[in-house]
């Protein structure tokens, strides 16, 4: 994370300094993304993983018409493993028996780009869209039919600015607000906490590449 | 390092010679004295570490059926007459990476060893139709279904498979080693023992006149399967509040059975299974016997039982002791609204208080509900409400307990009311017989209980001859939520209403869906609880 908010930085000076670059009409930008996530779910998350934000990595691609409006599509993972619990009046009591979550959210957005005439090679933009999110539980002394693994869609919207690093890359920091409904909420600690929602905040981090 | 030899012991139960106990008769033990290495605890550090890196390890992937399997391999039997060739043919047909391994030792199928990140169930469906294979399959994972060797646990013990106990032993082989149960009951064959004692005249609660018989010895020994030989530091601060004394022996059985079903010896071979078979136990006395009042010199037996001032003293006793779990198989009847006229004649704040008292010094109590719902017991009629087991339903973090049959049916004594939280075994001979009982090993009542005998008949009691007696009441239901209670506060969840809670979300609902009056929130289901909950599921 500090890799990446020392690059940001260094776009920002490269970017203020630079000149605008010739842009094409359309534009096929294939990225990388790692995303820092804190999860709407906090009661939930704490009891199984003991905390609430965990990293998503993951990749994807761009199509960009006239560097105005763009649709990207993204897959991304997040995997960890904690423990079984129980909350008992908000408070969690892990019960020492290993639970892994698998997160896979495919999503897909459409927005627009804005152009800062003082600031030539930062792409300010804003999307919002739509995602696919596969989710995976498996626990330990699980019985046939015990484990989860289903996927249900939810909605995002995302703001943030590309930063130019160079003629085929660019560097995007955004914010992402995922609401991930029908996943949480209808048994475990989730439902416990009256927790639904999946999704949550997002620092996304995107290195692209094409103009 | 040897402990043991001969402690001489005199216990005036009255006057200061009525009653000799000559305390630990017998050869001395071999005692390795205490080991500290507490790491194999579940909620050790060092075994979340040991399970979480067994599960790294281990790396399983999920069926579509959603059992567990073993990647990066396929387990295949080619027929007879496959030529080598073929079955690779076969094989690479299967997997892009698979190669047939060379055939372990004491089997008749092969290995294919494919890449990990295959999937080794699409493989084994691949192979499956080809014909120079007869079957194919992936790994399933298998763990061990613990399922006690102890000979009549299979044949007898009908309670504890219903509560779902060979799946929690699986989660929990250690069941409970570092929680102490207190039994607050008739007290606990937990010692060797040689009693002597003045047997005055008595009569019985029908008048019948027995003679005296002087000075007498009675041998006493531990229940062998509640207490190992050498293991004596299995039983943690015992105490008599009957006879005021540290030597709570049980001369009517009930508390041995009770804390049969709560910590029995298990997997050693012999006998009967306990829910929390490594627990510690403490033997607390408050309820007498027809033997403690003969012992103590009186002459009329038919007031036997405890007292609410014995049994709040044996509740703070037991919280103030190291108990983290109490067990009480006991109670009264009495009015509904003690809960809100908690003053009026039959009600019992000073248990309530006690109660209140243990679950605030981290205390978890169980209490049976009741077995009067046939019963009229003037003046509150039929099916009274049972006093202690009411107030526990009021306190998070105690609760009582109802009685079903072998059939999860209600047993036709379990008293029924708003009070009632949970359920467990507690046995019927009704539709069932004597297989429809609770058994653990006991007392032989033929060689205790003499004062049933004919006046002509009657001989000194002895202590020492045990059998696997059956019980029914929710005296053997409770016992069965005290050991889950147990393993759980050994998993981890060490908040009394946090155990309640879980205990109750838990159970297995039975009768109208939802918390009744005749099951509560259903039958104790140990696997559920122990397991607790998922993220999502």
């Amino acid at each position: 994370m500090k890799g990446l908010g020392f690059a940001v930085g260094l776009s920002l000076m490269v970017a203020a300094s630079a000149s605008a670059q010739d842009t094409p009409g359309l534009s096929i930008r294939p990225l990388v993304m790692a995303t820092e996530q804190s999860f709407a779910a906090v009661d939930s998350f704490n009891a199984v993983f003991g905390k609430t934000y965990f990293p998503f990595f993951g990749g994807g691609a761009q199509i960009v018409i006239h560097d105005r409006f763009f649709a990207e599509v993204t897959a991304s993972r997040f995997r960890q493993t904690g423990e079984r619990a129980f909350l008992s009046n908000g408070k969690p009591f892990p019960l020492g028996i290993p639970l892994t979550a698998t997160i896979t959210p495919l999503e897909v957005t459409g927005g627009y780009r804005f152009r800062i005439k003082s600031l030539p090679r930062v792409r300010p933009y804003a999307a919002g869209g739509f995602g696919s999110y596969a989710y995976q539980e498996t626990s330990s002394f699980a019985d046939a039919g015990e484990d989860i693994d289903t996927r249900h869609f939810g909605y995002v919207v995302n703001g943030g600015a590309e930063f130019r690093l160079h003629r085929w890359v660019g560097l995007a920091v955004d914010l992402q607000y995922s609401h991930v409904p029908g996943i949480l909420g209808n048994g475990g600690v989730s439902q416990q906490a009256g927790e639904s929602n999946l999704g949550g905040v997002a620092a996304r981090f995107k290195l692209v590449v094409g103009r | 390092m040897v402990a043991g030899g001969l402690v001489l012991t005199l216990r005036g139960q009255v006057d200061g010679t009525q009653l000799q106990i000559l305390q630990a008769v017998g050869l001395p033990a071999v005692d390795e004295g205490v080991l500290q290495d507490e790491s194999h605890s579940p909620s050790s550090n060092e075994a979340r570490q040991r399970t979480a890196l067994r599960q790294t390890l281990l790396a399983d992937r999920v069926s579509a059926t959603g059992t567990h399997y073993r990647p990066g391999r396929v387990i295949v039997r080619f027929r007879d007459e496959a030529a080598m060739a073929d079955r690779r043919a076969a094989v690479r047909a299967a997997s892009g990476t698979g190669e047939i391994s060379v055939r372990p030792s004491y089997a008749d199928f092969d290995i294919v060893r494919i890449d990990p990140s295959e999937d080794a169930e699409e493989a084994a469906s691949v192979l499956r139709r080809r014909p120079e294979v007869q079957f194919a399959q992936v790994a399933h994972r298998v763990h061990a279904l613990m399922v006690p060797n102890d000979p009549l646990y299979q044949s007898m013990q009908w309670n504890l498979p219903l509560i779902n106990m060979e799946k929690a032993w699986d989660i929990q082989p250690q069941a409970g080693s570092a929680i102490t149960v207190a039994v607050i009951d008739s007290g606990m064959a937990y010692q060797n023992a040689v009693i002597t004692a003045t047997l005055p005249a008595f009569k019985d609660e029908f008048g019948r006149q027995y003679p005296a018989l002087g000075r007498v010895t009675i041998p006493y020994s531990a229940a062998p399967q509640l207490v190992a030989p050498g293991a004596s530091s299995r039983i943690v601060a015992p105490h008599d509040f009957v006879n005021e004394t540290s030597t709570p022996f049980d001369y009517e059985g009930h508390g041995t059975h009770v804390s049969g079903t709560i910590g029995q010896l298990t997997n050693d071979g012999i006998g009967t299974a306990g829910v929390a078979f490594n627990v510690k136990l403490m033997p607390v006395k408050v309820l007498a016997s027809a033997w403690d009042l003969l012992f103590a010199g009186f002459t009329n037996i038919s007031n036997v039982g405890g007292s609410d001032d014995d049994v709040a003293r044996g509740i703070r006793y037991a919280a103030d002791n190291g108990a983290k779990i109490l067990n009480m198989s006991l109670g009264s009847s009495g009015p509904p609204d003690c809960a809100t006229k908690p003053n009026q004649a039959d009600c019992s704040p000073v248990i309530e208080a006690a109660m209140r008292y243990a679950v605030s010094k981290g205390c978890f109590i169980t209490v049976a509900g009741g077995n009067e719902f046939e019963d009229t017991v003037p003046p509150f009629g039929t099916n009274p409400t049972s006093i202690v087991a009411e107030i526990a339903s009021r306190i998070p973090g105690a609760v009582s307990v109802a009685a079903v049959d072998r059939s999860k049916a209600h047993a036709y004594y379990s008293s029924t009311g708003s009070y009632i939280e949970l359920s467990a075994p507690g046995g019927s001979e009704r539709g069932f017989g004597s297989n429809g009982f609770v058994r653990q090993q006991t007392f032989d009542f033929n060689f205790t209980d003499t004062f049933l005998l004919p006046p002509s008949q009657f001989v000194a009691p002895r202590f020492d001859v045990f059998g696997y007696i059956g019980y029914i009441g929710t005296s053997m239901a409770a016992p069965h939520v005290a050991g889950v209670a147990a393993m759980l506060m050994q998993q981890g969840v060490t908040d009394p209403a946090a155990i309640e809670e879980l205990l109750e979300k838990t159970a297995v609902d039975l009768g109208n869906p939802g918390r009744d009056d005749t099951f509560g929130f259903g039958l104790v289901d140990a696997r559920a609880a122990l397991r607790g909950l998922g993220l999502a599921k």
